[in-house]
């Protein structure tokens, strides 16, 4: 599903991604973690274009993000992305949140389109909330407005930026819920996150990231059980003292 | 097509030049008088006592909802009265020059007292609190505490204000005092080159506006760096 | 030397033969009120557009929009009057500058120049309120937008430009106030506004006092009706639980 194969990236002379190479299969979930600075959230960023890179390829579905003549709009339209501070529009309510992209995007009509954004909206346990604004929402319901709204484009896979260090400690197991529960219905998702619980339940495979490369890309197993890194067990470590 | 015929710009630098050290001298006035009354207006207008807070507030409001136009137009009539008044003066003098002066410092000062104002507030209320846990009084905290630490957020808007004041002066116009533009409409007025002469006036406001506004742009740099380390 | 008063002045006939010196009055307001609104029209459509150029990727576009921030920003407003109603009709070519000359009168001359250079010389104020406001929205937004699918005029259209110009309606209506305060200075072209009514009113009845102070009076009070309908407009636009910060 998606192919990342040798890329690299820099700005000026700073190093950010360096010949980095992993593949994800349709249905699996991907967990990518490492220390801040190690350009986890870059590489997740660069599957759907939202950051150039200079050399290497990725292909999503067969598409290579890279190439100038690819329409990136309707890659990303099928590609769904959750952000670390939500994004939600905060002149909309939520309902033209979930609907807005479906509309002008996707070209569905109205009704269509409200009809699944609210479908997902009571998928998330919100539906109460249609038509509140963002700002009226905590943090923890954002972020599920967020993935609904996600969700509505029908992606082919997920992408997830650190969807849960942003939010109050209390809020965030109403987030890792909606997302394990997509992960067990077979969505392929590659998530940025150091919520290692929800790594151990759902992911087929860890990614662990240093200093712009990917020191280990091994299954959960074998991460957890003996990580082949100094580096990763340090942050292992550093994880489990919390 | 129109055909460009620069010559009697030369000619009439020594003139222009006079013009140019009118403009300055009223910038200058106005800057200096408008920062200390302005300072002055934004303490009152912060000020616990409501009177001296009420006077500020409708200074600064009045003087901020007339044109700059208006103001002068007023200035032009009124202060040569009192001026004449007060000193007995020749009824000849030519007082347009003060009265301009007068004018754009009473009127700046309401700018420059809004921006003054923001910049104390920029200053955190721990600061006062902190003084006065000194035993600093609260004229001493306002000295030696607030007011140092605002003016140098502010440097680079009291400058920017000033040369927005620079470009007012052609204003001065409407009186027919002979400042670097009206110089420069005169000469062209009398050799039939007011094309050129007001490209000229236009290109050289440009030249010195956006060097200013450059070195503002530079110091405000320099500022930002100084304080994020 | 005692002033004589004389606030019946308004009502008796002006030298036109027309009309009242009120009437006078009346005309400058409406010419002051309708060159406002007609420049601020072109300084936000401009001023829009030249903000949004200001904070697209690529350094040709948005050097263009600074380059033309810096060209109006650093000429002062007299200057740049006399040169869109003296210079420009001389220079245009293709004989657009005599059509200019020749096929309009003299005061629509005038308005037009005046309009046209208020218009330019708050579009570039407006064009950096934009920018700003552009620029204090978080930068996930525009990914947000661009994930979603949207293309980056989409993403301006629908994510960016309505939040932005909601941030920036309070500095916004103090570049409309300044708009009508400025038309003041298109007097000097001889437009019969309310300032340059209000000096001929003086030429032709020294009577300087009741003059300026009605005329100021009139500012005073197009200032107040200018706040009132923009605290209107913020209110409206207010969205709910947002209260400006990031």
């Amino acid at each position: 599903m998606i192919s990342i194969d040798t890329v690299s990236k820099h700005y000026g002379s700073f190093q950010v991604l360096t010949d980095c190479t992993t593949q994800v299969k349709k249905g699996e979930v991907i967990v990518v973690c490492g220390p801040s600075g190690s350009g986890k959230s870059t590489l997740i960023k660069c599957v759907n274009g939202l950051e150039p890179f200079q050399s290497g390829t990725i292909t999503v579905n067969g598409v290579s993000v890279g190439d100038p003549k690819t329409n990136l709009s309707k890659l990303r339209s099928h590609v769904g992305m959750v952000f670390q501070h939500f994004e939600l529009f905060p002149h909309m309510s939520i309902t033209d949140n979930l609907t807005i992209a479906q509309e002008k995007v996707l070209g569905r009509n109205k009704d269509e389109a409200r009809d699944k954004g609210l479908k997902l909206l009571d998928r998330v346990g919100l539906k109460a909330h249609a038509a509140k604004f963002p700002g009226q929402l905590s943090g923890g319901q954002q972020q599920r407005v967020a993935i609904a709204r996600a969700l509505a484009m029908d992606p082919i896979c997920m992408l997830f930026d650190e969807p849960t260090s942003a939010l109050d400690p209390e809020m965030i197991n109403e987030v890792l819920d909606v997302m394990v529960e997509l992960a067990q219905e077979g969505m392929t998702m590659m998530c940025v996150t150091h919520e290692m619980g929800f790594a151990r339940k759902v992911a087929n495979r860890v990614i662990f990231m240093d200093k712009g490369q990917i020191v280990e890309d091994d299954s959960k197993d074998a991460f957890f059980g003996a990580p082949r890194s100094e580096r990763a067990r340090q942050f292992l470590a550093k994880i489990l003292q919390h | 097509m129109y055909e460009f015929d620069w010559s009697s710009i030369p000619g009439a630098l020594p003139f222009l030049w006079e013009g140019m050290k009118v403009s300055l001298e009223i910038t200058l006035s106005a800057v200096i008088f408008g920062i200390v009354w302005g300072t002055a207006l934004a303490m009152m207008r912060l000020s616990p006592v409501k009177p001296l807070s009420w006077f500020a507030a409708g200074y600064v409001n009045l003087f901020r909802a007339i044109p700059l136009v208006m103001v002068l137009l007023w200035f032009f009539l009124i202060v040569p009265q009192v001026l004449r008044g007060a000193f007995n003066l020749d009824p000849n003098t030519d007082v347009r020059l003060t009265s301009a002066m007068i004018g754009f410092a009473l009127f700046e000062s309401a700018y420059y007292s809004e921006i003054i104002r923001a910049g104390i507030q920029s200053v955190p209320k721990g600061q006062v609190s902190a003084a006065s846990a000194l035993g600093m009084s609260y004229a001493q905290a306002m000295r030696l505490v607030v007011l140092p630490q605002a003016f140098r957020n502010m440097v680079p808007l009291l400058l920017t204000q000033a040369i927005v004041l620079f470009q007012d002066t052609s204003l001065v116009y409407v009186s027919a005092l002979a400042d670097f533009f009206g110089a420069a409409y005169k000469v062209g007025d009398r050799d039939g080159r007011l094309v050129e002469l007001l490209l000229f006036a236009g290109l050289v406001y440009f030249l010195i506006c956006f060097a200013a506004s450059q070195l503002v742009r530079r110091y405000q740099k320099k500022l930002n760096a100084h304080v994020a380390h | 030397m005692s002033y004589q008063w004389n606030w019946g002045i308004f009502l008796s006939p002006a030298a036109s033969g027309d009309s009242t010196y009120l009437g006078w009055m009346l005309s400058g307001l409406q010419t002051t009120i309708l060159l406002s609104l007609s420049a601020w029209v072109i300084a936000l459509a401009l001023g829009s557009l030249m903000g949004v150029l200001r904070t697209v990727p690529g350094k040709w576009l948005s050097g263009l929009a600074a380059t033309y921030v810096e060209i109006f920003r650093n000429i002062p407003l007299l200057v740049q009057l006399f040169i869109w109603y003296f210079v420009l009709p001389e220079v245009l070519p293709f004989g657009l500058g005599d059509r200019f000359k020749q096929d309009l009168d003299p005061v629509t001359q005038q308005f037009v120049s005046a309009m046209v250079c208020l218009g330019f010389f708050t579009s570039a104020r407006v064009c950096e309120q934009v920018r700003s406001g552009i620029n204090a929205l978080p930068r996930g937004q525009k990914n947000a937008g661009l994930a979603l699918g949207f293309t980056l005029p989409q993403t301006y259209r629908h994510v960016l430009l309505p939040m932005a110009f909601r941030l920036v309606v309070p500095p916004l209506t103090s570049e409309f106030l300044n708009i009508f305060k400025n038309s003041a200075v298109c007097s000097t072209i001889g437009l019969l506004e309310l300032a340059a009514q209000g000096r001929q009113l003086v030429d032709y009845t020294a009577q300087p006092y009741e003059s300026f102070i009605a005329v100021t009076a009139l500012y005073l009070i197009i200032n107040v009706v200018v706040m009132t309908l923009m605290r209107h407009v913020e209110n409206k636009t207010r969205v709910p639980g947002y209260l400006g910060g990031k």
